[in-house]
């Protein structure tokens, strides 16, 4: 499903030159669950961006479902991302003025869902998540483990082939962490490709696969299954 | 999707009260102050547009050229407009219109009626004015006839059939008949009258011979053309049909006439000859660039606080774009948002114009409109403008926030638009460089208003208690009697007569004074006929001679007294030297006897001009008692009744000659104003503004206060720290705004023959006005963060 060969990606400030991504290479197969780690700035979150098509890089190549996306427009990449991939953060990131509800719609009104379908979607999702009967509150009126459901009903509501998960479980208690974890590897067995983002061993262990960065690098991929 | 936006928008509104209520009442307050200028503004330049034949309409008016000096005047004589229609193809029709005042009555039923005019009936043809009754052709055609506009109809009768009734003409003697009833004169034009007399009545009647006088000035003339194209050819020949008609007289006068046309379109705002009710095209521009300012500074505080805000809407904005959108869309989001603003402004800005007209037709003077509803189209527009700022305004704004970088943002190492600082505090600059000029204007304005009204003017203008009997023959016929029946009056000091009052318009005699080569030099002489009291009583100096004495018997009627401008015209290096020197004027010869002072017998707007004193019962009109100050009612109560007891027919008409004077600055008083007004207003928004940033920009720094606390800054010190950046902005806002107004005021000065002079203080009592408001706003916030907690801020971090 994705295929990245020498990427590159470089910061420059007036003064200084970061390499973020050194020619990183690797590959995900459709229906994985990949966890990568690695020690802070290590490139992590670049790489994350690179695949949520948030950003391009400057070099190498990144195949995404066969197609050559490193040097898609703004424009092209929205509409790829917004159809194919999900996202879910260690700060939950949801809109404060918008209702758990209008939250979970958001992405199937800029993929532009009619009415009708669209309430059934996220009836459902909700439903799924188990917080249906929270869809009129608001984020704030929400527990942590709570917000972050709301988080993954959203990312999949629009059912992406990709979910892109930056530390999901960051912000969470134990408990809650492992109910988020668990609702990704239903996500995963269902067959929806995970790519997340951890510090943290406990969750990577439920992944398939551990890829180890350092300095832009891949160092290590481990093989759990 | 767009009722997402609105949805969005609106929660946004509310959660961020704060913001939202100084945009909207900034934008609001400013879009109202647009409103009203654009009603102001579109009325003057409405001025006589509404006559259908207006293209073809032009003024008649002369220059008189003597040896000495030009008047340009916006008159033409009685017989010129028909002999141009008799000379000329071109000419299709012409209208005479002859100002007068006079006592009009019906019974009982007696008005002194300042807005009569004589006029032709060709008036009814060539201007929109239509009769509601009568027939246009023939109601001013003969001598006798009167028309009178629906409200003085009403005045005058009632319900009652005005046509086919007699009124009387100067009090009860001289009977006219009303033929025809007209629509009031629309607010928009340059003359309005109440009551208009058949011409025939005023050249035929009352001034027999008129039809040949080419030299007396005094009313208004108008021909229409068949094609305006024809007006430059018909103004090539105006000088050759003046020398066919009265070259010769000219000649042997010292004279020239030249006859110039003005486009009716061009006399209210453009003309510099004035007209009875004339506009300023100076103040137009002004109070439009105002109008502009106002707008700019409210788009301007909109434009700073949504990119002082963008941090708070980064968020959003990075979760919106993961999810799917593109950057159209959050720019169609924002400037969705900001546009919705705007309509919410709007709206205010409309209700607050609804309730604030009344007082600005007050302020302004005029009824530049009776209800902004009726102007559905310029809502319009305004509506248009509106939706317009919302794009501009939020166009920046829009662009800076959807290009936000999502992971960055969302990851929280986002730092809040440094790139914007630049941007923000060139906005602020801008808005005080408007704010300090305009208060630069306003106190420039109020310096020349209050030299104005405290400058010596050369008479005494106190406690003097002015009567106009509009000329009535049984006062100046038996005036002395009258007079002594005034000075026993309850704390009357003295009286005296004459034809007119310092400030009041006075007839230019065409005069030859002897001068100093001994030949006799046509000068134009201001006249004011007077009795024996008046240099006296009007405390008027006499640098040389000798006042009027009735111990001289020639005195009354062959001696004046000129000023001091006339002996310098004239030649003479001082006043002594034209003492006994021979004059020439209207039908009397003698000698200048005396030579008093220079005074201000106009408004500070003009320079002084050669004029001369003489004595003449005939001419006189008014009545000046010079009372003590003690009991002023009492006086007025008793000569009061000392007039009905003396002339039963005229209503007793009285003011101070002060107040008089001091209506010649009503326009300037209202320009200072309607300026004040909206300089106010626009240092207002601006500090909304401010206000708005500064709570932001505190907000920013609540880390920064919390750690220079802890580590021993006074709450002075924090103050001193989050105000010195704007006040920076305010002094260089100070230092840019300080020659643009400078320029624009030093232009307007210009129009005052006697002005002040625009001294430095004024420059920096408004830039320590901007900077103690500017202070005082900013330091609303930063006193308060300064006094919070630092344990507290710093661990919200």
């Amino acid at each position: 499903m994705i295929k990245i060969s020498d990427l590159q990606k470089v910061y420059r400030t007036e003064e200084v030159e970061t390499i973020a991504l050194n020619k990183l290479t690797f590959d995900v197969k459709e229906g994985e669950f990949v966890a990568v780690m690695g020690p802070s700035g290590c490139g992590k979150s670049t790489l994350l961006n690179i695949l949520g098509l948030l950003d391009d890089p400057d070099g190498g190549s990144f195949l995404f479902n066969g197609t050559e996306v490193a040097h898609f427009n703004e424009r092209k990449r929205a509409d790829l991302r917004k159809r194919n991939i999900g996202f879910v953060f260690q700060s939950f990131n949801l809109i404060d003025e918008l209702t758990v509800f209008e939250n979970v719609e958001l992405p199937l009104i800029y993929l532009g869902v009619k009415g009708p379908e669209r309430k059934q979607r996220v009836e459902t999702v909700l439903d799924k998540m188990q917080i249906m009967h929270r869809r009129n509150h608001y984020p704030q009126q929400l527990s942590g483990g709570q917000q972050q459901r709301v988080a993954v009903a959203r990312a999949v509501v629009n059912n992406p082939k990709l979910i892109l998960a930056d530390e999901p479980t960051g912000n969470l208690d134990s408990s809650n962490g492992n109910e988020v974890m668990q609702l990704l590897t239903d996500l995963n067995e269902q067959g929806t490709t995970i790519i997340m983002v951890t510090h943290s061993e406990h969750d990577s262990r439920y992944s398939h696969r551990i890829i180890r960065m350092l300095d832009g690098q891949t160092v290590t991929e481990n093989i759990l299954v | 999707m767009i009722r997402n936006y609105f949805k969005i928008a609106f929660r946004n509104l509310w959660r961020h009260r704060v913001f939202s209520f100084i945009n909207i009442l900034g934008l609001s307050v400013g879009m109202s102050a647009c409103l009203l200028i654009y009603l102001y503004v579109s009325f003057e330049l409405s001025y006589d547009r509404y006559h259908a034949k207006g293209d073809r309409i032009f003024r008649v008016v002369t220059n008189i050229k003597t040896p000495t000096d030009t008047l340009d005047w916006n008159s033409a004589s009685i017989p010129m407009s028909p002999a141009m229609k008799k000379d000329f193809p071109e000419v299709e029709q012409f209208v005479r219109i002859e100002p007068n005042s006079l006592l009009v009555s019906r019974g009982e039923t007696k008005f002194q009626e300042d807005k009569l005019a004589f006029a032709d009936s060709s008036l009814f043809s060539v201007f929109t004015l239509p009769l509601v009754k009568g027939d246009p052709d023939k109601a001013l055609a003969a001598p006798w006839q009167v028309v009178l506009t629906e409200t003085s109809a009403k005045k005058y009768f009632g319900t009652a059939e005005p046509v086919g009734q007699t009124l009387y003409l100067t009090g009860s003697r001289l009977p006219a008949t009303v033929t025809g009833v007209m629509k009031d004169f629309p607010d928009n034009s340059h003359f309005k009258y109440d009551i208009l007399v058949s011409m025939t009545t005023w050249t035929q009647k009352i001034n027999p011979g008129l039809d040949d006088q080419w030299e007396g000035f005094n009313g208004f003339a108008y021909v229409l053309l068949h094609d305006a194209k024809d007006a430059p050819g018909l103004k090539a020949k105006l000088p050759a049909f003046i020398d066919r008609h009265i070259g010769k007289d000219l000649q042997k006068a010292q004279m020239t006439f030249t006859l110039d046309l003005e486009p009716m379109k061009d006399i209210y705002l453009r003309s510099k000859r004035g007209a009875p009710e004339s506009g300023s095209l100076p103040n137009i521009t002004i109070f439009s660039l105002i109008a502009v300012f106002i707008l700019l500074i409210a788009s301007i505080n909109f434009i700073n606080l949504a990119t002082a805000r963008s941090a708070e809407r980064a968020k959003e904005v990075g979760i919106r774009k993961v999810v799917g959108a593109d950057r159209k869309q959050l720019t169609g989001q924002f400037l969705g948002e900001s546009v919705l603003l705007c309509m919410i402004s709007f709206l205010m800005a409309v209700g607050l114009c609804a309730l604030l007209l009344p007082l600005f037709n007050q302020l302004s003077g005029k009824t530049i409109s009776h209800g902004i509803f009726d102007h559905a189209s310029t809502i319009g527009i305004l509506l248009l403008i509106a939706i317009t700022i919302g794009l501009f305004a939020g166009i920046y704004p829009a662009l800076v926030l959807s290009g936000f970088r999502p992971i960055a943002v969302l990851k929280g190492s986002f730092s809040s638009g440094k790139k914007g600082i630049l941007l923000r505090k060139g906005l602020v600059v801008s808005q005080f460089v408007i704010s300090i000029a305009l208060i630069t204007g306003t106190l420039v304005v109020y310096s020349q208003l209050t030299f104005m009204r405290n400058q010596d003017l050369g008479f005494s203008k106190q406690q003097q208690l002015v009567i106009n009997f509009d000329g009535d023959s049984t006062i100046w016929q038996h005036y002395e009697a009258f007079k002594q029946q005034l000075t026993s009056l309850p704390n009357a000091l003295s009286a005296t007569a004459s034809s007119a009052i310092p400030g009041q318009g006075n007839p230019t005699a065409y005069s030859q004074l002897e001068n100093h080569l001994g030949v006799m030099q046509p000068t134009n002489m201001e006249l004011f006929s007077i009795d024996y009291d008046f240099i006296k009583q009007y405390g008027i100096q006499i640098v040389a001679g000798r006042p009027f004495s009735t111990g001289f018997p020639s005195d009354s009627t062959r001696a004046i007294l000129v000023n001091e401008e006339a002996v310098s015209t004239l030649g003479y290096h001082s006043p002594q030297e034209i003492i006994g020197k021979k004059f020439s004027q209207w039908g009397r010869q003698g000698t200048i006897i005396g030579v008093v002072k220079n005074f201000h017998f106009r408004g500070l707007q003009n320079a002084i001009k050669p004029m001369d004193f003489r004595i003449r019962p005939r001419d006189f009109s008014f009545v000046t008692v010079k009372i003590s100050g003690r009991d002023v009612q009492k006086t007025i109560a008793a000569a009061g009744d000392l007039w009905r007891r003396t002339l039963p027919n005229r209503p007793f008409a009285y003011y101070f000659a002060d107040e008089e004077f001091n209506k010649l600055y009503r326009s300037e008083d209202q320009f200072g104003q309607l300026f004040l007004n909206f300089a106010i207003l626009a240092i207002f928004i601006s500090c909304l503004g401010l206000l708005g940033l500064a709570s932001y920009s505190t907000l920013q720094r609540t880390k920064e206060i919390g750690i220079r606390k802890v580590l021993g800054s006074s709450v002075g010190g924090i103050v001193n720290l989050l105000s010195k950046d704007f006040l920076k902005l305010v002094w260089i806002a100070f230092l840019i705004a300080s020659p643009l107004a400078y320029i624009g005021m030093h232009k307007w000065l210009q129009d005052f023959a006697y002005r002040i002079d625009m001294d430095w203080w004024i420059f920096a009592m408004a830039g320590m006005i901007a900077m103690l408001i500017a202070l005082f706003t900013v330091s609303f916030h930063a006193v308060r963060s300064a006094l919070a907690n630092p344990t507290k801020s710093l661990r919200t971090e």
